[in-house]
């Protein structure tokens, strides 16, 4: 019998539902959270990573009416792990358009900053990734989140037992965060995105790696948390150019998507990229339960511009104990 | 570590004052906080315990901070959290034997290669100052888990070998770390399997961080690390490590010759 048929049939299913039902009063404060009517998310091709990615980048911002003239930003692309064979991270030539894109925008400073949950050692991973020369070529500091000073911040949900985070210095002297993830599948969590990208920006020095504390609260309570508690505002570029599907986010095949996502709600930006991978939203625990307080997953709240979602999607592959997510419910 | 391993006159002065800051910010319950912010005591203890070994005046407080440290334990999922981790798929994922006992990065956590490698050098260099404590049946315990956590054919990541079936691979820097730890068992097969990896693969990685565990390592092993004392050269050229003040430490520990502050 397999898990998820053995909890339909049983007392501990009920029990998980019950808990579930238990979990969706009282892990947050209404009054702390305001969703807005409706959330806009940009959808824009981009065939290949030798395109001029920088156009795209400033449309897909313009798009979204996101201003960052003045602003220092902290660009949190995903760098987890560097496997030569796989497509685990965000290129860095779409992480160098970005910055050039910012910088012309105005920006006052963009900074890229990482805390990597499996391997950690910076040099290298900047180099075979080839983030470095990216950082060299165009003068950008790059901060390490998992050794950077921290300060302590309230969590603003409750969905884990923490009821402070330490979060690295450098979100708080900044003033926006641009999660830039890979378009992936996850063996736990369903998807991995915006949303789950922040991770990163855990401190191991604080948490210890494999970042596991937070897979032992829950990795979609951990998520729920870690962006409720955010203190700075955010923007999201999902680098779907090359995506994974399978057993992402490591191991998982590349896929070719030629897409890129944006928007200010992460919650929207991720539930469009999962549609986009022909993944049902709802049924990814933290998309289902950030719908309530952190942002818009239903469609008809998103408002979708540049190219037609459905035009676009992909059928990503996805390991055999998540199938069920492959069932669009709309 | 690295001021200690540093030879000369011109140095003691700071050495003098790095001990000094060390002591100041020792807890009142012996152990050490990660930084000012987060002030419970932390993995760092065994580092400190580590960098304050060769200073025969501060022993009684090197003694009281590794007996701190024996009291930590890593944990073992309860069986709440082990039908949890049944009923979201997450149970059998892994290769590793959840039963035996390290070190954790935080309290009440998982025990995991880098903490259990850090509290077994230190524990290893204090081994006969702990008469009457259970320093070797944790030693003991300890060294089961680092050999569990082993990736296959040898070499460690930070404590993962298998997930899904897919074998992970192993890093340079922390393979490095965990032979250090268990540098008491050189000849045992896996310790000669994980040289031949570490070898393998720290030439080929562009790391200044686990090119210095390398050297350090092989130094502690008896084998030539003028291949690896070449190559953190050219990476320090090319990178300045980044500025990390850790790589720098470690680079003066690798390239320090006889003077190495993990060797028990």
């Amino acid at each position: 019998m397999r898990r998820r048929d053995f909890l339909k049939y049983t007392a501990l299913g009920s029990l998980s539902t019950t808990l579930a039902n238990c979990q969706s009063s009282g892990r947050w404060q209404p009054a702390a959270f305001r969703k807005k009517s409706s959330s806009r998310v940009a959808v824009l091709t981009a065939k290949g990573y030798d395109q001029p990615l920088k156009d795209v980048l400033l449309r897909g911002i313009k798009l979204c009416g996101l201003q960052v003239k003045g602003k220092r930003i902290v660009v949190k692309p995903n760098l987890v792990e560097f496997d030569p064979k796989g497509v685990i991270n965000t290129n860095p030539t779409l992480i160098e358009a970005a910055i050039d894109a910012f910088r012309t925008l105005g920006a006052a400073e963009v900074i890229v900053a990482e805390g990597p949950g499996h391997r950690r050692d910076n040099e290298y991973l900047l180099s075979a990734s080839g983030l470095y020369a990216v950082l060299r070529e165009h003068k950008v500091r790059y901060v390490d989140l998992n050794s950077d000073d921290v300060r302590a911040t309230p969590v603003r949900s409750s969905f884990t037992n923490f009821k402070q985070l330490y979060l690295p210095e450098t979100l708080f002297n900044a003033d926006l965060l641009v999660s830039m993830p890979k378009l992936k599948t996850h063996h736990w969590a369903g998807v991995t995105l915006s949303m789950k990208n922040l991770f990163g920006i855990i401190p191991g020095t604080v948490y210890g790696w494999p970042k596991n504390i937070l897979h032992w609260q829950g990795i979609d309570n951990s998520i729920l948390d870690i962006n409720s508690s955010l203190p700075l505002p955010q923007f999201a570029i999902v680098d779907g150019i090359v995506g994974m599907e399978g057993n992402g986010p490591l191991q998982g095949q590349a896929k070719n998507a030629g897409v890129l996502l944006f928007g200010d709600d992460f919650v929207s930006v991720d539930a469009s990229a999962a549609r986009l991978m022909k993944l049902e939203p709802r049924k990814v625990v933290h998309l289902a339960k950030a719908d309530a307080f952190l942002g818009n997953l239903a469609s008809e709240r998103i408002e979708q511009i540049g190219e037609k979602l459905e035009s676009l999607q992909q059928d990503f592959d996805i390991i055999e104990d998540l199938k069920d997510l492959k069932t669009l419910t709309g | 570590m690295a001021l200690q391993a540093l030879a000369g006159g011109t140095s003691a002065d700071k050495r003098r004052r790095g001990i000094e800051w060390l002591v100041r910010r020792q807890n009142p319950d012996h152990s050490w906080p990660l930084n000012q912010t987060v002030t419970a005591g932390s993995w760092t203890t065994a580092l400190a315990i580590t960098a304050l070994g060769a200073s025969a005046e501060h022993s009684e407080r090197l003694h009281a901070a590794a007996r701190w440290l024996l009291e930590q334990e890593g944990s073992k999922p309860g069986i709440l959290a082990e039908i949890i981790l049944w009923a979201t798929g997450q149970s059998g994922v892994n290769k590793l034997s959840k039963d035996l006992i390290g070190w954790s990065w935080v309290p009440s956590s998982f025990s995991w290669v880098e903490p259990t490698s850090y509290a077994l050098i230190a524990l290893k260099k204090q081994r006969l100052h702990l008469t009457g404590t259970n320093v070797d049946e944790r030693i003991r315990e300890a060294d089961a888990m680092i050999y569990d956590r082993m990736c296959t054919g040898g070499g460690w990541n930070y404590g993962n070998s298998k997930v899904l079936d897919y074998a992970l691979w192993p890093y340079p820097d922390i393979t490095a770390l965990a032979l250090i730890a268990m540098q008491d068992h050189a000849s045992e097969k896996a310790n000669q399997d994980s040289l031949q990896v570490l070898s393998k693969t720290a030439r080929e990685t562009d790391s200044g961080l686990a090119l210095c565990w390398a050297a350090t390592c092989f130094n502690l092993y008896g084998r030539d690390p003028s291949d690896f004392h070449k190559q953190i050269e050219k990476r320090f050229a090319a990178s300045e490590f980044l500025g990390e003040t850790k790589t720098l430490a470690l680079a003066v520990i690798a390239l320090g010759g006889k003077s190495n502050p993990f060797r028990f």
